[in-house]
């Protein structure tokens, strides 16, 4: 059977609208993209996008959300509060991927790693910026299909 | 310096409701006013942050001994919370939190509900308890326990239209909260019964 999770979607999005307006003014390069370029997360399979999740939401936590830390406490927080969020869904979506629900396929395989690519050719700091700066992308696709 | 001012005790998360306030005994020092501040750390922060401490602004300096952590506990993770005291210059040790705090270990209480009737109406109103709340209501007429329905409601903001009565029969209610994000429901809320507007006999 496929892979359900419940999340509280509503609460990481209040979490990032907050604070989606100071993050993005962090982000000077606005002609790239992390998880749009080319169009990585456009026409994912269905049977793809379990494993795009996780392999989405690992990213977050182990790469992004760390080098996130600004001056600001309020932004602080309302990353802390995601990260946390992120790392509960993440825990569910990997028993998923133990009950085998959460197969990557070529496509997702290929997705992810022009996602790594876009990240990694940007500094630490401004790719971190940037891709939480760009997390409504990935929430409005979670949310569409 | 941080040696001479002891720190905090006593230290506990109270929540109910989704609504979670971390409470502590106050340190007291003849004729000077102790003020406390507060920081929390996730699950997230102690595996891949270094196990960093993240201040509470509102609870800074504060010389209150309950700091509202509502708006920080937004993951359903465990996290720890602590506390130090400061005069002046001087800071105490931090006291730390016994374990852990999970929001889904909230106490949900049955909501609380307004049945009415009127005419052949049944009404019900539910007060607000929240975004992460939703309500189970069941009604049935007295009687026809076995013929039990239900509604699934998000927002309460107004009275809701549960059935029309039919005349003269009793109708009974109760209902419970449903909180998605941690998956748990409280217990009911106790029956409430109604009657409804007898037919009124047309004299001929």
């Amino acid at each position: 059977g496929a892979c359900s999770v419940s999340m509280s979607m509503t609460e990481i999005r209040a979490g990032f609208t907050a604070i989606k307006a100071n993050i993005q003014s962090r982000d000077p390069i606005r002609t790239l993209s992390i998880l749009s370029h080319p169009c990585s997360l456009h026409k994912v399979k269905s049977s793809d996008r379990c494993c795009i999740t996780h392999q989405l939401f690992t990213f977050y936590v182990d790469k992004v959300f760390k080098h996130c830390r600004t001056e600001d406490s309020f932004v602080n927080r309302k990353i802390s509060s995601i990260a946390n969020s992120f790392l509960s869904v993440r825990r569910k979506l990997e028993q998923c991927r133990e009950k085998n629900k959460c197969v990557c396929g070529e496509e997702s395989t290929e997705k992810f790693k022009q996602i790594l690519a876009n990240y990694e050719g940007l500094n630490v700091t401004s790719a971190a910026m940037k891709s939480l700066g760009e997390l409504d992308i990935l929430l409005d696709w979670m949310e569409k299909s | 310096g941080d040696s001479l001012l002891p720190a905090p005790q006593s230290i506990s998360v109270l929540s109910t409701n989704m609504k979670h306030f971390l409470t502590w005994s106050p340190v007291i020092i003849q004729g000077a006013t102790v003020r406390y501040s507060v920081e929390f750390q996730g699950e997230y922060e102690r595996e891949y942050a270094n196990g960093s401490w993240i201040p509470i602004s509102e609870c800074s300096l504060t010389t209150a001994t309950v700091c509202n952590i509502t708006e920080d506990i937004s993951a359903s993770v465990a996290y720890r919370l602590r506390v130090r005291a400061e005069l002046g210059a001087t800071r105490s040790q931090w006291g730390t939190t016994k374990g852990f705090f999970n929001r889904a270990t909230t106490s949900l209480t049955p909501p609380l509900l307004r049945v009415v009737a009127d005419g052949h109406h049944l009404l019900v109103e539910l007060a607000d308890m929240g975004p992460s709340f939703q309500f189970r209501v069941l009604y049935w007429r007295k009687g026809q326990e076995s013929r039990v329905q239900q509604r699934m409601m998000k927002e309460v903001s107004s009275v809701v239209h549960l059935d029309t009565m039919e005349a003269g029969a009793e109708y009974c209610v109760k209902a419970q909260t449903h909180v998605q994000a941690i998956n748990r429901s409280s217990s009911f809320s106790p029956t409430q019964c109604v009657r409804g507007q007898g037919d009124t006999s047309l004299w001929l």
